[in-house]
This record gives C-alpha cells, sequence and structure tokens, in this order.
C-alpha cells in the first residue's frame, strides 16, 4: 500500500517548526525558556516519528497507529509554526497578526477534529475481539466519524468567516454539540448491549 | 486515492459496500445479491480490498467482509453513486448524456 503524505511532511513540519523556534530564540534569547519548551516539545515528537519510523502504510494495526502519530505529529508541529512564525515576524517588525495567528490555530484545531473524525470509521477492531454486535459497532463508528468530521469542519469555518467575538462562542458550541451527540450515542450503545447478549 | 476511485467506478463494487453498509457479511451471503459468477465476484472483492475499502476478516470456515471507509471515502461513495443513478435516469429516458458529457 501507498504511503501516506504524513509519511513525508511529518519531518518536514517538525524540522520547520524547529528552525523558527531557533530563530525565535536567537532573536530573543531573554525568552530562552519559551523557546527552549517549544524545542522539548519537537523533540518529543522526532523521538515519536523515529519510534514509528519503519511502519507507513501496511495494513497492520501497529502500522495504522504509526499513520496515526505521523497524522498528529503533523497537526501539532503545524499548530507550533503559526504562533512561532508570528512571533518571528513581529521580530522583523512586521505586524503581529496575533488575531490571525489566532484564527490559523483554531482552524487547524477543526482541521484536526476533521482528520481524526474521518479516520474513526476505518479504525477497526478484529471480529473476534468484539464483545457486542459487530453491525452496531460499526454503525458506531461511521455515526462518530461524520460527527466529529462535521464538528471539525463547523469549527474551522466558524473561525475562518465570523468575526473573533462570535466565533470563540459558536465554536464552543459547536464543540459542545459534538461531544453532546458522542457521548449520547455511546452511553445509548451501552444501554443496547445487555439486550442484545439477551438474544 | 486512484484505487478508491477504479474501486467506485464499478456498479457491482458499489453496491457490495451499500449491502456491506449494515453488517459484515461472508462472501456467500453478499454474492446471493448478483447473478455474477463466484470468481467475478473474488476480483471484486480483491479490487475493494486492495483500495482499503473492506477488510476481510475468517471466521471459523467462512471469510467476513467488513466495511473499512472513511467518511471522505463514504460521501465519495454516496456522490457517484447519485450522479450514476442520474445518468442512468436520463438514458432510460432516452435524454442522452449531459452536456460536455464525452
Amino acid at each position: 500500500m501507498a504511503k501516506p503524505i504524513s509519511y513525508t511532511l511529518a519531518p518536514l513540519v517538525v524540522a520547520a517548526a524547529a528552525a523558527l523556534a531557533v530563530a525565535n530564540w536567537m532573536l530573543r534569547p531573554e525568552r530562552a525558556w519559551f523557546w527552549g519548551l517549544a524545542l522539548a516539545v519537537l523533540a518529543g515528537m522526532t523521538a515519536a516519528l523515529y519510534v514509528v519510523r519503519h511502519r507507513s502504510g501496511g495494513e497492520t494495526p501497529r502500522d495504522a497507529a504509526a499513520d496515526s502519530i505521523r497524522g498528529a505529529v503533523v497537526f501539532a508541529a503545524l499548530m507550533l509554526i503559526v504562533p512561532l512564525g508570528a512571533r518571528l515576524a513581529a521580530n522583523f517588525g512586521l505586524p503581529p497578526h496575533a488575531d490571525t495567528a489566532r484564527r490559523l490555530t483554531m482552524i487547524l484545531t477543526g482541521g484536526f477534529l476533521a482528520f481524526t473524525g474521518n479516520t474513526i470509521p476505518k479504525t477497526l477492531t478484529p471480529l473476534s475481539a468484539l464483545r457486542c454486535n459487530p453491525a452496531r459497532v460499526q454503525a458506531l463508528q461511521r455515526m462518530l466519524g461524520w460527527t466529529w468530521v462535521l464538528t471539525g469542519l463547523g469549527f474551522a469555518l466558524a473561525w475562518l468567516v465570523l468575526p473573533l467575538d462570535v466565533a470563540n462562542p459558536v465554536s464552543d458550541v459547536v464543540l459542545a454539540a459534538g461531544m453532546i451527540v458522542t457521548v449520547s450515542q455511546v452511553f445509548l450503545g451501552q444501554r443496547a448491549r445487555p439486550r442484545e447478549a439477551g438474544l | 486515492m486512484n484505487r478508491v476511485f477504479k474501486a467506485l467506478s464499478d456498479p457491482t463494487r458499489r453496491r457490495v459496500l451499500q449491502l456491506l453498509r449494515e453488517r459484515p457479511l461472508s462472501a456467500g451471503e453478499l454474492s446471493e445479491h448478483f447473478t455474477v459468477t463466484k470468481p467475478t465476484m473474488s476480483a471484486h472483492f480483491s479490487v475493494l480490498q486492495e483500495a482499503g475499502l473492506i477488510e476481510a476478516e475468517k471466521s471459523g470456515r467462512t471469510i467476513l467482509y467488513r466495511l473499512k471507509v472513511s467518511v471522505l471515502e463514504e460521501a465519495l461513495l454516496g456522490f457517484v453513486d447519485t450522479f450514476a443513478r442520474d445518468a442512468k435516469t436520463r438514458k432510460l429516458a432516452g435524454r442522452g448524456p449531459l452536456k460536455g458529457d464525452a
């Protein structure tokens, strides 16, 4: 199977974030602890990428887990790149655009929610390991997948188009709605299990 | 992604995916819904497996097929199905293809 784009992208975005952190450190050494913290987080991501370096694009659950870790690293590094880039731009006298950095970070958060939701129905547990009706599990996974893709897209869209003071409460409501649907579906699924076992 | 498009281009394979939306099914149960031969069905299953849209799991002496589509792939399946149905309706009505179709 072909390797996903995150296989190539993950080391690149981590390296870009590290370069931005180092550049910021050199320009503003008085905030060394902040840049050091960012570099420590990036070192953790690099370690995670190193651990899963030989696994990608395969059929096994370990390959799927490795690809999932790589995807998470890409989003996490992008979330670091935005504020680091904004700080660096401010150091060069460019307008700080704090609002833009916040918007971008929130849009990325929405993108991450949608990305994660998209893969939920693809994460299969072996039938032999399932302790309840496989059809119900499949329906639940599809429902949760759609819920989080729509929640993520709604969240990102709110931060993309709405004024900041409106985007904040709207995205909170969207997120809360996604959580309520998730909890209620899982709760209903749990309640249905004993009845099925008795059939 | 090419493999996914190839897999979704065939109506039999799309129907297999629709049947698997309900629950995991064995090869025999799936074949009952089609008039094609078993080797042909096996070829369809292989294409779907290669595209990562279904997963086969051995359960005793039977092989159970399960749906393994992401939300994006499911949305794509819905789109392809809608357009294919629309094209079929137009063909049956004798209206011909839409302007710009090859």
